[in-house]
């Protein structure tokens, strides 16, 4: 799912960090907003240190490998803070692990975070239509990879690549992370309903 | 009897001569070694072998790099090329679907040692610290802009 360094066009670099860069300032300025940023500070180190650490949980898929994201799961429990998380775990996954590349850091959070804020979407709008709340997670942390995969694809066929050849491939490598992820969220969304529906993006009052 | 004695003394001459100055008439050779076949390996992190791969040679003479052949690794991961005679030193780039690695090869200095990492636990490690410190900066600037506005 990391962009390494030298694949890209430098065009692509640029329009990657250009987008990135407006949506970490209208993500920051959205949440400063809706709610105290302090509050969130706890909540978004954490889950930037999960999806950070997520990466190295690997699965060997012929005749690839593939590793969780997470980022179905940021979407739902950061909303639009998921956007600088994924931005600041995917940096230190460039620094620490060589995870992806200095260069595409802009178009790698644009892969994964904007999949993040549609995950968040559907939530939201799945909470509201009365979708259990399980069912909703799952929904939008498997999805979110898959959006990711599109996502994916689309930057790759900038080098060349056949876009329905490269969708196909890493669309069927990535099932079962879809699989995993839908199945983490809808957890991790469950778990959170019973213990602490505040971290989740619902109202009580309902 | 004199004539025998500068005959004598000429090939005394010739013989020194030959003697001390042996490799003057010899003709310059020249040897250049060939290493038959390179054997590259690459590996996504976690270890699964990059099979099917695109690999891209570049060989690297008096500082120009220029391509030299292209290929696939097989199912390990494995590719192999000959090198060329009298070019010591490659580039070879393996990616696969966004994923990209090169490595500089060099017969004449040797193989390169991987620069030393960071255990992969101390790496995780280094990343909390990050992130706490982050969150320590955050959390600065929020305590001081609540002090200000009161």
């Amino acid at each position: 799912m990391h962009i390494s360094d030298g694949v890209l066009s430098s065009s692509v670099i640029i329009v990657g960090f250009v987008i990135t860069l407006v949506l970490l300032m209208i993500t920051l300025r959205c949440s400063m907003k809706q709610s105290d940023v302090k509050e969130q500070i706890p909540k978004l180190s954490v889950m930037a240190g999960a999806f950070f650490v997520a990466s190295l949980i690997h699965i060997p898929v012929p005749p690839t490998s593939v590793h969780l994201i997470l980022n179905g799961l940021m979407g739902v429990v950061l909303g639009v803070l998921s956007y600088p998380a994924i931005f600041i775990g995917l940096t230190l996954q460039a620094v620490l692990f060589q995870h992806g590349g200095f260069t595409t850091i802009g178009i790698n959070t644009m892969n994964m975070g904007i999949p993040a804020l549609l995950a968040y979407g559907i939530f939201k709008i799945g909470y509201q239509k009365g979708i259990p709340l399980v069912l909703i997670g799952a929904i939008s942390g498997g999805l979110a990879v898959f959006i990711s995969v599109i996502f994916l694809a689309m930057s790759l066929i900038t080098t060349g690549e056949e876009f329905i050849d490269i969708a196909r491939l890493i669309a069927i490598t990535h099932v079962p992370i879809v699989i995993i992820e839908a199945i983490v969220t809808g957890s991790v969304v469950a778990f959170l309903a019973k213990v602490k529906p505040e971290l989740l993006p619902i109202d009580m009052e309902r | 009897m004199r004539i025998s004695k500068t005959l004598n003394f000429m090939l005394l001459v010739l013989v020194l001569c030959t003697t001390l100055m042996p490799v003057a008439s010899a003709h310059r050779v020249y040897l250049l070694e060939q290493i038959n076949e390179v054997q590259i390996k690459s590996w996504y992190g976690g270890g699964t072998a990059m099979a099917d791969a695109d690999v891209e040679i570049y060989s690297i003479k008096d500082g120009q790099e220029e391509l030299y052949l292209e290929g696939k690794t097989d199912s390990e991961g494995m590719f192999y090329f000959t090198p060329k005679l009298g070019v010591s030193k490659y580039r070879a780039v393996v990616s696969a679907t966004g994923h990209s690695t090169d490595k500089v090869i060099d017969f004449a200095g040797g193989m390169q040692q991987e620069e030393a990492e960071l255990p992969l636990a101390m790496r995780i490690f280094a990343g909390f610290g990050y992130l706490i410190g982050l969150a320590g900066i955050a959390m600065y600037l929020a305590a001081r802009k609540l002090k200000n506005e009161h």
